[in-house]
């Protein structure tokens, strides 16, 4: 069946095109305008918006992660919906199911779970599998697990074995990529340090937290992975850690990487409160370094719950739980950190972090490799991204909010100087055509013939948070799934993941390690097509090698 | 079959109030019974709740802090054996503990088990135990080894008990990683937050966390496929639409004998468990028994036959070695015999039907 939409202003920077035009649609994939064909059905979208369907790089949306802050904070929607953020007010409501509808309501069609642990991979899976609507992928998270720090033991690194182990590991758990989080920290946390730098050791084991990460961006790049090591560093949250973000785009020496959440590194530690913006000069060291990547991870006020690999980070961050409760999950690898915490907009650090992250976006020289997130929802709930998208649209938008802080956090931030409006078109790149390009996911993100059929229909309107919140209209992969911002039909993606190879000396070698020290089979671990009941589940991404 | 299973949907369209019990399954069973509940506004209930109902509302209440078997079993220098549970759950518990190899671990201290008020058993060789007991009650005990971890002035008669609590309070207070081993079935909520706070306590110097055994009949499974569906454990009733959890109102048992539910839904399909129904449960409320063993039922109640998770067909259930969600393979070969989804999936798509028609 051909599909057309008629007369949108189509948006679509990877093809350079924001012009009033139409769009075809057969078969779930876009087409050029057949000659001499009428379409089966029309959708006139005249004076409407029209972009590819937005692609999330990095949320919090299943996992026994996720699940675990679930279990702490089941009433976290009730709270959020009765401070008047956009969520039903039902412990449901973060659900799996509730997740895929509302991205898809808001126009999203492709959401990556950054944070899967190998062995509850089949778990992550279960969760993404009872999502519906979107297409997801999961990034594993490899880096502070023994087997990993024992091949990378001081002096001894045998980077075939650790190749072989990654390539293993991405198979196994059915991964996009591989996410490492405080390189080495969570292990050295279990020797009981309670800060750990870029440059310090991890006990036992004598390799810094530089060099897990510059040896997994080696094994990345020579397995072809197409997404580079989606990293979170060192010192989150901490005053004075912008020094750490630059020092490890740094070491990265041009090396491809993905900096997680980097509004959560931009902090100084200059002024009277030796808390301030280091967004400037973070900007200026991603404005350099042309082959990093970063998402932002933007805060907004309210009510949320952190969750992270980053148990150093999360144990220290305990005390400022709210409400007054934490999980500090000890297990192999990362383990978990939940932590409650209510952005305060009268708070002066929760201030200058609200503005901090969108100096980021608005110091980018080239917004392809400043990508959207709010660290869903660490940051804030995902359901909130058309108010961000608001703010960074409109600058009268971004006075009204910034008069409301506290005047110490105004005094000392170089937000109010910037008068950047980002475009439709910019808004399209941060949301669409960079995270599909650095996932390596060259099907979407755009809507050129051949692109996966997913397209979201906007009205135009000064209210950026209204247009955002509720598409008119959304394909996925040329079904119509919204109608008005309501789903009208409950479709089921696909799962995305690579698939490299390696040999096979390495399933022995790693089935006597789990034998070993855990008394357990990895089979027990590995994610089949059978974890899910939906045909054709699984898509592969292929390696460049 | 065809007949059991429209009978089974013809009862459970006029329930008023239908209840999920046993619910001993895999993960797919318990999600088919989730969809199921939902639309039915249905109560969901697991029959090994006990333990993981009171663990929910203390970790909702004030958090958790576990560990997983695999972080303590390598890493662990003190583990304080909390009552007979654990060992009832896993005969073999205390090898896995302290197995013979193990990762780096920190500090230098020899590996040392604390074991309190549970009966005389096998202990791990090289590995120094200490007993608390005495005339004291188990909550007693726990409370005092809190207080001795605490330094926190009491007075105890029993002098020999008192000398072995203040130098276990030590150790603890010495230890690199302590990790208090319980089954939260066995203990009552106050005894959880008194571990809890202890735990809450060393760790603002040293490393400590707890390890629950996990429920029979994968309850641990299902109550997480809960979790992601709706938000929330087992005892979640859907009857007012928006999901809702109370340990007490929501237990199947209690709705059964208050003749608040009209309908049960009872599911033991799990190779190797058994699910013992509650009482009176066959007798005066129509029940659907989805069973891969032999079952004994009333008249009128519809038993359909399934196959045994991990026995007749591939199961994907909780694994205390991984501490999560594993798959376990068919250990008989495939099988005809349908699955608990399969089932409830049938019946679910002809209750729409009739509701349709």
């Amino acid at each position: 069946m051909l599909v057309q939409l008629k007369g949108g202003r189509v948006i679509d920077p990877a093809n350079n095109r924001d012009a009033v035009g139409d769009v075809y649609v057969e078969n779930g994939r876009i087409v050029e305008k057949p000659a001499g064909r009428k379409p089966d059905e029309v959708h006139d979208v005249s004076g409407k918006i029209v972009m590819a369907g937005a692609i999330d790089v990095h949320s919090h949306i299943a996992g026994t992660n996720v699940t675990l802050g679930r279990q702490l904070m089941p009433e976290l929607p009730l709270i959020a919906a009765a401070e008047g953020q956009p969520i039903l007010p039902s412990t449901a409501a973060w659900g799996a199911y509730a997740t895929g509808l509302r991205y898809a309501e808001m126009g999203y069609t492709t959401v990556i779970e950054p944070a899967m642990i190998p062995t509850h991979a089949i778990q992550a899976h279960k969760e993404m599998a009872s999502i519906p609507v979107i297409d997801v992928a999961g990034l594993v998270v490899l880096g502070n697990d023994d087997y990993t720090l024992n091949l990378l033991r001081k002096g001894k690194a045998k980077s075939d074995e650790l190749k072989d182990y990654v390539a293993w590991t991405l198979a196994h758990s059915k991964a996009l990529g591989l996410k490492v989080i405080n390189a080495g920290g969570s292990e050295a946390f279990k020797f009981n340090a309670r800060t750990f730098d870029l440059d310090e050791e991890v006990p036992e084991y004598g390799v810094t937290s530089r060099g897990i990460v510059e040896a997994m961006q080696k094994v990345v790049a020579d397995l072809g992975v197409p997404h580079p090591p989606h990293v979170h560093t060192n010192n989150l949250g901490i005053a004075g850690n912008v020094e750490t973000a630059v020092a490890t785009l740094e070491a990265t020496q041009g090396h491809p990487i993905h900096l997680a959440h980097i509004q959560f590194y931009g902090y100084g530690n200059e002024g009277d409160k030796g808390f301030s913006s280091g967004a400037p000069a973070l900007m200026e060291a991603i404005n350099k370094h042309k082959n990093a990547t970063v998402d932002v991870g933007q805060v907004l006020f309210g009510q949320t719950v952190t969750i992270s690999g980053d148990i150093l980070r999360q144990f220290d961050g305990r005390r400022a739980a709210n409400p007054k409760k934490w999980v500090i999950n000890q297990a192999e690898g990362n383990g978990t950190g939940v932590v409650p915490y209510n952005y305060k907009r009268k708070s002066f650090v929760n201030a200058l972090q609200w503005a901090i992250g969108l100096e980021i976006f608005l110091l980018a020289d080239d917004l392809w490799r400043v990508l959207f997130s709010t660290d869903h929802p660490n940051g804030a709930l995902f359901t909130r991204y058309p108010e961000i998208f608001h703010l960074l649209m409109d600058r009268d938008e971004r006075a009204r909010w910034f008069d409301s802080l506290p005047e110490a956090s105004r005094q000392v931030s170089g937000l109010a100087g910037i008068s950047r409006e980002l475009t439709l078109s910019e808004l399209a790149i941060i949301t669409r055509a960079a995270p599909a390009k650095v996932l390596g996911m060259t099907d979407r993100g755009h809507l050129a013939p051949g692109a996966v059929a997913d397209v979201a229909v906007y009205t135009d309107q000064k209210n950026k948070t209204k247009m955002f919140a509720a598409a008119d209209l959304v394909f996925k992969s040329g079904n119509v799934v919204v109608r008005k911002g309501t789903v009208v039909d409950v479709t089921w993606g696909h799962c995305f993941h690579v698939d490299p190879g390696f040999d096979s000396q390495i399933n022995k070698r790693v089935c006597s390690f789990y034998d070993t020290y855990y008394g357990a089979d990895p089979s027990w671990f590995g994610v089949t097509e059978t974890v899910s009941d939906h045909p054709d589940r699984f898509a592969t991404i292929r390696c460049a090698s | 079959m065809d007949s059991a299973l429209d009978r089974a949907a013809d009862l459970l369209a006029q329930a008023r109030l239908p209840v999920f019990g046993g619910l001993f399954t895999d993960v797919n069973g318990a999600a088919a019974a989730l969809a199921l509940a939902q639309k039915l506004g249905g109560v969901i209930d697991h029959a090994a709740s006990s333990g993981t109902s009171k663990a929910a509302r203390v970790m909702r209440e004030t958090g958790s802090t576990p560990a997983s078997l695999g972080e303590v079993r390598n890493r662990a220098d003190t583990v304080v054996l909390i009552g007979d549970g654990p060992r009832e759950r896993d005969s073999k518990l205390l090898e896995k503990l302290f197995p013979a190899k193990s990762l780096p671990r920190p500090g230098d201290n020899k590996r040392e088990l604390i074991v309190i008020r549970a009966k005389k058993g096998k202990t791990p060789k090289g590995v120094r135990t200490m007993e608390l007991d005495g005339k004291h009650a188990l909550p007693d005990l726990v409370a005092l080894l809190g207080a001795a971890a605490r330094e926190l002035p009491f007075e105890v008669r029993d002098a020999a008990l008192a000398k072995k609590v203040l130098s276990a309070g030590k150790r603890l207070r010495e230890s690199a990683f302590v990790v208090f081993v319980y089954d939260p079935a066995e203990l009552e909520e106050p005894v959880l937050h008194t571990v809890l706070e202890t735990v809450r306590h060393l760790v603002k110097s040293t490393r400590a966390a707890t390890l629950s055994m996990s429920a029979p009949g994968n309850g641990d499974g299902v109550n997480l496929c809960s979790i992601w569906t709706c938000g929330l454990p087992m005892r979640t009733s859907f009857a007012g639409g928006a999901p809702e959890n109370n340990m007490w109102a929501f237990e199947a048992e209690r709705l059964l004998k208050s003749g608040e539910a009209d309908a049960l839904v009872w599911i033991d399909a799990l190779d190797g468990a058994e699910a013992s129904p509650p009482t009176r449960a066959f007798r005066g409320i129509p029940a659907v028994v989805l069973s891969s063993k032999p079952v004994k039922a009333g008249r009128d109640d519809v038993v359909i036959e399934v196959g045994a998770a991990a026995a007749d067909h591939d199961a994907e259930i909780y694994l205390p070695p991984i501490a999560g969600i594993g798959v376990v393979k068919a250990s008989s070969g495939a099988s005809k015999k349908p699955t608990v989804a399969d089932v409830l999936k049938e019946i679910g798509a002809l209750i729409d039907k009739k509701g349709a028609a």
